[in-house]
């Protein structure tokens, strides 16, 4: 599988899908932030604007994030050729405000949410 | 009484001690971009020195990403009788590593020293825990409140280590119904513990989510502990006035059976004590109202995220990282707090942007008192996920620090003019500090047995 980091000059990477993408990235040289490495402190979390990825151990997104193509990489797996986005730069609309700008029910973390009415 | 262990004889002893000089905060790069460890920062506190109010020194932890947050001492006056002790290692967990980072600032206190590091992979193999908090010594034993278990769950529990910070296991014998972990002081002659309720580390690390507290994924229970017996035995349901009970504090009278405890999101100040009766009873007696912005659905919780009480039990002082002040209550009755002080600094509101020639990014956060009262030392950042949410130009412009000079015998505080630390100008690039120590032991450290 072929990662591509958009945000770093559009930077090839060689990965393995069994390994997640914190591992394998990190080992060949990739400067990323990270902490708990479990998929629970979103520190590492990644935009993905190409491809698909199993992330199914990750506890910290809720699905508004989700949707916009957050990815936790310390437990996210390729499964597909991707595209991302890394580091800081791309959590421009992984944090809220959420005084300013609340969650709807189907927008929750996967546990709590409810199917969005149609 | 002339000892020869650490610390102070009573909290009386403790007020008389020499003026701060030096001062220790942490500081962090976890979540601002910088790909730089967190660190231990010296500040300079003498007012005669040249370097007075700036960053004299930083230890830089090996690894990146810890974020460090709150830390402790090894030994406090609960050691003053015991000549084998000193006050002389500071522990900095690291809440998303679990690495526990054991620092030596004895040999010399300007340029603390890395002494050991115990690694967040034992911890968790070891015992099962995760998320380190809060840091208190039992005499010459140390445990810490850890708010998950090896993968984030709640409640956690806590561990235990000896004197040579070996893991000597879970400290307590049952966690009881306890749904979270987060802060916990206990009071010896009473043979009691109290313990608070933050979240989960799966759900407060990624940020916070207003809408989790209606599921219940954030606390609004205190619970009191047999400290002897290491059991929970009472639990006070607080219900809306205590959403996320946070910082819990006894008086420093060892005697006394009053405490309190900060209710974040309630933004309100729960009293504790024990009757007559020997029955434990609570009451609201601080409640700061939301306040509404003009162009958010929500209106605005002070988030009172700390508390601290003065040295001779007489102020009470907390935060609205929110709102954006810090303020000063006369608890000489606790049944009935007295605001005698209140000042602005950042905030959301918008009533002091700028403090002594410093753009204010957050706000009023942590907070240490002098151990006579005088001097308030106040910094701005919560916890790296939370600030971004709610301030994210931290990431640009930093932490700061200010103080606040307070007095002790009528009331008030203002800030201090001369002193602030920017750390948007720190070398590696804007950083965030947060709680902060002297050397000599604090307001928040020590307990008497």
């Amino acid at each position: 599988m072929i990662v591509t980091i958009s945000n770093r000059s559009g930077a090839t990477y060689e990965v393995d899908p069994r390994r997640s993408l914190l591992d394998s990235l990190r080992d060949q040289g990739a400067d990323l932030p990270f902490g708990c490495k479990y998929g629970g402190c979103i520190t590492c979390a990644a935009k993905l604007t190409a491809g698909k990825v199993d992330q199914r151990r990750q506890v910290a997104l809720n699905n508004r994030q989700i949707n916009d193509g957050y990815v936790i990489l310390c437990v996210a797996r390729p499964v597909t050729d991707i595209t991302l986005e890394i580091g800081v730069e791309s959590h421009t609309t992984l944090y809220r405000n959420p005084f300013r700008d609340p969650l709807k029910p189907h927008e929750l973390k996967a546990d709590i949410a409810t199917p969005k009415e149609v | 009484m002339e000892c020869c262990g650490p610390g102070y004889a009573t909290p009386a002893e403790a007020i008389k001690a020499p003026r701060e000089k030096l001062l220790y905060t942490i500081a962090i790069y976890t979540g601002t971009g910088i790909q730089k460890p967190d660190y231990l920062a010296t500040v300079d506190v003498d007012p005669d020195s040249p370097t007075y109010s700036q960053v004299i020194h930083r230890l830089e932890m090996p690894g990146i990403g810890d974020e460090l947050h709150h830390m402790g001492w090894n030994a406090c006056s609960s050691c003053f009788d015991d000549g084998s002790m000193s006050r002389k290692y500071l522990i900095l967990p690291g809440v998303r590593s679990n690495n526990l980072h054991i620092v030596d600032t004895a040999i010399d206190p300007r340029a603390p020293r890395l002494h050991k590091v115990v690694e967040g992979a034992e911890i968790k193999s070891k015992t099962n825990l995760s998320g380190p908090h809060t840091v208190h010594c039992l005499g010459s034993e140390i445990i810490i409140s850890m708010l998950g278990d090896a993968k984030g769950e709640a409640p956690g529990g806590y561990l235990h280590l000896n004197k040579d910070f070996e893991i000597q296991g879970r400290w307590e014998n049952s966690m009881g119904d306890i749904k979270f972990g987060y802060d916990f002081w206990y009071q010896p002659r009473h043979n009691v513990m109290v313990s608070s309720e933050w979240a989960a580390p799966n759900t407060f690390m990624p940020g916070f989510d207003l809408e989790e507290v209606g599921h219940l994924k954030y606390g609004r229970e205190l619970h009191f502990w047999d400290f002897e017996k290491k059991v929970p035995i009472e639990t006070m349901y607080l219900g809306e006035d205590g959403l996320l009970p946070l910082e819990v504090k006894f008086h420093h009278d060892p005697d006394s059976t009053h405490g309190f405890c900060g209710a974040a999101l309630s933004s309100n100040v729960i009293h504790w004590w024990k009757d007559d009766a020997g029955k434990w009873q609570w009451e609201k007696i601080i409640d700061v109202e939301n306040e509404p912005h003009p162009d958010w659905p929500i209106p605005v919780p002070g988030v009172m995220s700390a508390i601290l009480i003065s040295m001779d039990d007489k102020y009470l002082y907390l935060n609205n990282w929110l709102h954006g002040d810090m303020r000063q209550y006369d608890i000489s009755d606790p049944h009935n707090p007295v605001l005698t002080g209140q000042v602005w600094m950042g905030g959301l509101l918008g009533k002091a942007p700028e403090i002594n020639g410093v753009k204010m990014a957050g706000g009023p956060q942590m907070f240490q008192l002098s151990l006579d009262g005088k001097r308030l030392y106040v910094t701005t950042s919560l916890f790296s996920t939370w600030d971004n949410q709610f301030y994210p130009e931290i990431r640009e412009q930093g932490g700061v620090m200010v103080m606040m000079d307070c007095d002790p015998v009528n009331g008030g505080m203002t800030m201090n003019p001369d002193f602030i630390v920017d750390f948007g100008k720190e070398p590696n690039g804007p950083s965030r500090c947060h709680e902060a120590r002297y050397p000599g032991g604090d307001c928040t450290s020590d307990i008497w047995l």
